[in-house]
């Protein structure tokens, strides 16, 4: 009579101290999603189910800059894709020329960082819908530049076998390599996680959000614009490009046709979905746009998915305009009105 | 001299396609504060409608655009009614990510209603051409600026002259305070999505005969439309019109002579620039900020 309370009580102080900490909430999700690494190896998943796991990881480092813009500085971004494929393509370009993987993901970090640099300077001049069409420009001149340009090859890029430091060579052909792989990106993530994590816990994370409420009451304050926005929007290109560089790493091929508008509107659409200003809230954007359609709905629904989804966001963002994220808190409330009703009900 | 006219007669045709296009997406802009990315989707989902009753029913070019026309209102006016108006007091960003997801779900109903087969539509007046100074030009050329630019005017007027157009306006300036004047504003927007609807499915009309009625068809329109909206400044409306001919003028005009895809990112980057010291486009105005 007196255990099953205690250990409900345990429970529950448990699942308080995950919720009050962060980095903790980072951990399990990192090891929760390397289990999975583990899965097709026993036999209780297809190595493409790890596949979609791996491109879902990708995608949430792309929105999680995504959201430093988004939900913390109030800019927008619709050339996000030009810049994972600038991280795809820039890889696969600086490793057959013989770069070895570090210092070609270094290259191609500080190209796009300088990318970022030139639209943060932009943003100080244009704003709103304006801004929001020049980032497409940049885009769309990206775009063109990778389905044209010689080096970028035709189709795709073909990468092959990637070493790592110098010492381990990953092939994705193989099983136990893949799963090597897909490991790395896991970490890559979890890291990208806990810098993001303390960004915008740091004095810049509240300058970002000082300049998001009032630019005029931030300057006021004496936070000086040009280098925030140059903070946000390089910040924002890195972790899209390091998206880039991960999938280079992981599929070890790079399409040139593939970065359209549309995935930097799935991309923003993470982050509305998700939540803004949430981390973890940002994995789950990922997880119901990009992961939920390819892992379920495809096998369950067939053509009808696409419609799904679409569908899905509508809803998801007339119902819960701040973010999805909040529907534990919302939950939460549910319950707790439905106890206090029972409590009283007798 | 046969060049230049040649690469002005195709530039009046992209350009009014990308006009319609564009002019829905800032009429829409105006009145909903939204940046609609479903312009183009709306009008291929239309030009669909137009394609199957050409090819099972056997209607004749004109009849279809018809059709095409009136149920493109109608998509207009369901869009705003079940989507857009339920989503007032969602965050802009918010805002622009629902049309994203009606973009997903129109292009996936699209091979569920008409199959994966692209359709094909005929000009509006087939053949026959007119040759100026040594460049041919076709009259469906001279017929589909004619009629857009007709279209564009009427809308202007409209916008300019009457009691409705002044609705439109003053809800451009402020909503709320226009709804406390007394503006029907739900009815406003209602009739912004409409003739959205309807421009571009009119664009989707001109641009199906020179490709096929697919999914991407409007892809490149819409993209344009929205260049052509931030060249003009979206604070008035012919604005992006005149943006729209530009871009079509010096897209062509580069794709001919300097080279098809180079020419794009030439003209993407200048503008970019050209932007840097006009943000507000062409003919914009900052507007009012209170601190």
């Amino acid at each position: 009579m007196n255990r099953r309370p205690t250990a409900q009580a345990h429970g529950r102080t448990l699942l308080a101290a995950i919720r009050r900490r962060p980095l903790l909430q980072f951990a399990l999700l990192a090891v929760a999603l390397l289990v999975i690494a583990v899965l097709p190896h026993l036999g209780l998943m297809r190595f493409s189910t790890m596949s979609i796991y791996a491109y879902t990881a990708i995608y949430t480092v792309v929105a999680l800059g995504m959201n430093i813009l988004l939900g913390f500085s109030g800019l927008i971004s619709l050339g996000t894709a030009g810049f994972i494929g600038a991280g795809a393509l820039g890889m696969g370009v600086f490793l057959r020329m013989g770069l070895p993987f570090e210092a070609a993901a270094v290259v191609v970090l500080l190209i796009s960082g300088s990318l970022g640099a030139l639209i943060g300077l932009f943003s100080l001049k244009v704003e709103s819908i304006y801004l929001a069409i020049a980032t497409l420009f940049v885009g769309e001149i990206l775009r063109q530049v990778y389905t044209s340009v010689p080096i970028f090859g035709g189709e795709f890029i073909r990468i092959g076998a990637v070493r790592l430091f110098g010492v381990f060579e990953l092939n994705q052909i193989f099983q136990v390599e893949r799963s090597i792989l897909y490991a790395v990106i896991v970490g890559v993530l979890l890291l990208s996680m806990v810098l993001m994590h303390h960004l915008v816990r740091s004095r810049t994370g509240r300058a970002l959000m000082a300049m998001s409420r009032s630019e005029h009451a931030a300057q006021a304050m004496g936070v000086s614009l040009l280098k925030y926005r140059l903070i946000a929007f390089v910040t924002a290109t890195l972790y899209a490009t390091a998206g880039g560089i991960l999938y280079a790493l992981y599929f070890q091929s790079a399409p040139t046709r593939a970065w359209t508008l549309n995935v930097s509107l799935l991309v923003i659409a993470m982050v509305v979905v998700g939540g803004f200003k949430s981390i973890v809230g940002t994995f789950l954007g990922a997880i119901i746009i990009y992961g939920l359609p390819n892992l379920l709905l495809k096998d369950l629904l067939g053509d009808i998915s696409y419609v799904f989804s679409g569908a899905l966001i509508i809803l998801v963002i007339l119902f819960y305009p701040r973010g999805f994220v909040y529907v534990g808190h919302d939950l939460r409330r549910i319950v707790s009105t439905l106890r206090t009703r029972a409590r009283r009900a007798p | 001299m046969a060049d230049i006219l040649r690469i002005l007669f195709n530039s009046m045709q992209t350009g009014s396609t990308y006009a319609l296009a564009a002019l829905g997406i800032a009429l829409i802009w105006k009145t909903s504060r939204t940046t609609n990315f479903a312009q183009g989707s709306i009008g291929t989902l239309n030009a669909y409608v137009a394609g199957i009753l050409l090819v099972s029913w056997g209607w004749n070019i004109w009849l279809v655009a018809a059709a095409s026309m009136v149920t493109a209102f109608f998509t207009g006016i369901l869009i705003d009614a079940f989507i857009i108006r339920p989503a007032a007091r969602v965050s802009p960003i918010s805002k622009q990510i629902i049309t994203l997801g009606l973009i997903m779900v129109i292009v996936g109903l699209i091979p569920l209603l008409f199959g994966v087969d692209p359709y094909r539509l005929p000009s509006f007046i087939p053949g026959a051409s007119v040759t100026v100074a040594g460049a041919a030009l076709r009259y469906n050329t001279v017929f589909v600026v004619t009629i857009s630019l007709a279209l564009m005017g009427g809308l202007f007027w409209f916008i300019q002259k009457t009691r409705w157009g002044l609705a439109i306006r003053v809800t451009a300036i402020s909503e709320s305070t226009s709804r406390l004047m007394g503006v029907p504003t739900k009815t406003v927007t209602m009739i912004s999505w409409a003739s959205a609807a309807m421009m571009g499915t009119l664009a989707a009309l001109i641009v199906a005969p020179q490709a096929s009625v697919n999914p991407n068809m409007l892809l490149d329109v819409q993209v344009s439309a929205f260049f052509a909206g931030v060249l003009g400044g979206f604070s008035t409306f012919f604005g992006p019109v005149v943006g729209s001919f530009i871009i079509a003028f010096s897209r062509n005009f580069t794709a001919f002579y300097i080279s098809d895809i180079w020419g794009n990112v030439i003209v993407y980057s200048l503008i970019l620039v050209f932007l840097y010291f006009k943000p507000y486009g062409l003919f914009g105005k900052k507007s009012e900020k209170k601190v």
